[in-house]
């Protein structure tokens, strides 16, 4: 089993994936810009997987901005009333995002896609306008607060050591969500997806399931927001905003939604090709070529660029039964 | 509360409302007619705004007037854009209409941006200080013309809809595409034709509200839809008379929350309502079971 595993290409892309990871920042090329990128890159692969990992139960969310902020700001109030250290605190503050997951999970489970969709963009403005308004004694409302950084930044190579070490939590997330579609949780969320009256004619609960999935998307994804105020040192209300919804959309939509590899992909192909867009000074023509993306893969390459690869892999055996 | 302000904030709320009405008709006719949600509709409201800002800045006509240069040219973006980006995914699934209006709310928002920049513009009403008092009431003449141009466009609409064979055609394919399609109808002519006509409302609807006075970027149409998707669900998917009703309340329910509540919750509070009514009815207010 194991010999086989690793002779097949999948193995083979994994390892590579992997070894890149790790060697990438110790080249001369990666200056702090570059890792700066990187790291962002890191957490935003841990939030796109996040959200991606709702899409396995059929639910969509627009409002994944709520779980990605509300565990960056209850980490950072936690590390600073306590002092502990952001690396134990991030756990904390996204045990408080997939708390509030659970709760708006309750309202969402029992919607389907439009409503569902508008619902969970309406929580997250939701949210922003009470840190904002009633909560801004605490959180400084639209000014923000500072926040202890991951690594104090005058510690020598400071950027490397923050990388390494959320380079380790995306694997661990990744592989979490690994293992959760492994396991019979997986298999009850895509008989839900695929027809939610014979999944309950199977003994499968929908909402238990849901709920689950919703918590456990909503932890990953406070896991990333967490790390990524930490890594800024710096928290705004800004956080709960449309456009961090909508990354990771957009992240999944073009690796493929629904695969492991898919929202890495995604989160690795765009992000390179907006900084890129951006060094090249073309700032609102950035939005636009996303956006053109963003309908032509829906339209033509309706599984991402994940299905180009499974295309041409299906010789060796590497590719899987389209669903 | 003084009964005189009361009256005056639904005074108000009945100026939104006219806004969001014209909005959630689009969005219903377009619901009703091809069961698709476009998310971007706001982008058009933009979109019209600015359409009508270039007319008066060439011709210096009244913009009341423009409105019905403006609509015709939203129409023909509408039919374009139904054709491009909807008629493809049509059927394959809901999720992905979402995502497609994603796409298309970057592209409109940073095309416009690229045009004409992402600074607050206006368009100066030539009534912008006249105002009628009737009792305590104050109430400019623009939201009383506004008023007046939605219940002229409205019926408009319902006219076409109700006498015009067009009219008739689109209807039947709203109730039964199938059966439309037996009958001879182009359903997918349908489609489009109502894609436009919801897009023209979008427009009238962006050049009311500039003209009202509301400075216009190209960011400002994504709430304003999605206020006006909640009024869809709140009146019921493809229900016309639902989205009528659910704008007006919804005008009077936000000035009325921003009024006791503060400015911080305009638009938080839409979405309060929205969930509560979803919580006990999954479906809408007006929803059906089945959907």
């Amino acid at each position: 089993m194991t010999a086989m595993f690793w002779r097949s290409p999948k193995a083979c892309l994994i390892a590579g994936a992997g070894a890149a990871g790790i060697v990438l920042p110790l080249l001369p090329v990666a200056n702090l810009y570059v890792l700066t990128v990187l790291i962002l890159m890191l957490i935003f692969i841990i939030y796109a997987s996040a959200w991606n990992l709702l899409t396995y139960s059929g639910q969509g969310s627009l409002g994944h901005a709520a779980f990605f902020g509300l565990g960056g700001y209850a980490s950072s109030l936690i590390a600073i009333q306590s002092g502990l250290s952001p690396y134990i605190t991030i756990f904390a503050g996204a045990a408080f995002s997939a708390f509030i997951g659970l709760l708006i999970g309750l309202t969402c489970v029992r919607l389907r896609e439009w409503f569902l969709a508008m619902v969970t963009f309406g929580f997250a403005i939701i949210i922003q306008t009470v840190i904002v308004s009633m909560l801004s004694p605490v959180t400084g409302g639209w000014d923000g607060y500072a926040v202890p950084k991951l690594i104090a930044s005058d510690i020598p190579y400071h950027l490397l050591w923050e990388y390494y070490s959320i380079f380790i939590i995306a694997i661990l997330s990744l592989l979490a969500i690994h293992l959760i579609l492994k396991s019979h949780i997986g298999l009850a969320l895509a008989a839900i997806r695929e027809n939610e009256l014979e999944a309950r004619a199977a003994g499968i609960d929908p909402v238990r399931f849901k709920l689950l999935a919703f918590t456990a998307s909503a932890y990953i994804a406070g896991i990333a927001g967490a790390l990524e105020i930490h890594h800024f040192g710096y928290i705004t209300p800004e956080i709960f905003g449309v456009e961090l919804s909508f990354w990771p959309v957009i992240y999944s939509i073009t690796g493929g939604l629904g695969t492991l590899a898919g929202p890495v992909v995604g989160t690795i192909v765009v992000s390179l090709l907006w900084d890129g867009l951006n060094a090249a000074g073309l700032t609102y023509e950035r939005y636009i070529i996303i956006g053109v993306l963003l309908i032509l893969i829906i339209i033509y390459l309706p599984r991402g660029l994940v299905s180009l690869a499974e295309r041409y892999g299906k010789t060796e055996g590497g590719g899987r039964n389209p669903r | 509360m003084d009964i005189g302000i009361l009256i005056q904030v639904v005074f108000w709320g009945l100026y939104a409302g006219c806004i969001y009405i014209l909005l959630a008709t689009g969005l219903n006719l377009i619901f009703g007619v091809m069961k698709i949600v476009n998310f971007a509709h706001g982008e058009f409201l933009m979109l019209g705004a600015y359409i009508t800002f270039i007319f008066v800045a060439l011709t210096g006509f009244n913009p009341y007037v423009l409105l019905f240069a403006t609509m015709p040219v939203l129409i023909v973006t509408g039919i374009i854009v139904e054709r491009l980006c909807f008629r493809p995914i049509l059927g394959t699934g809901k999720l992905n209409e979402i995502f497609v209006s994603l796409g298309l709310i970057y592209i409109f928002q940073n095309v416009v941006a690229l045009i004409w920049t992402d600074e607050w513009r206006i368009i100066p009403s030539p009534f912008v200080d006249v105002t009628v008092s009737l009792g305590s009431l104050e109430m400019p003449l623009d939201y009383l013309i506004i008023i007046f141009l939605t219940i002229a466009i409205l019926s408009g609409l319902y006219v076409f809809l109700r006498k015009t064979h067009l009219g008739k055609a689109i209807r039947a394919t709203s109730q039964n595409r199938k059966g439309a399609m037996l009958m001879g109808i182009n359903v997918e002519r349908m489609d489009m034709i109502s894609f436009g006509i919801g897009t023209g409302l979008a427009a009238g609807a962006g050049t009311l509200w500039a003209v009202s006075g509301q400075v216009f970027n190209p960011y400002i149409g994504s709430i304003p839809a999605i206020k006006a998707f909640a009024i869809v669900i709140l009146g019921g998917l493809g229900s016309i008379p639902g989205a009528i009703i659910g704008g007006l309340l919804y005008g009077i329910v936000e000035n009325m929350a921003t009024f006791t509540l503060g400015g911080a919750w305009k638009d938080a509070i839409s979405f309060v309502l929205l969930i509560i009514v979803l919580i006990f009815r999954p479906t809408g207010l007006f929803g059906e079971e089945g959907e």
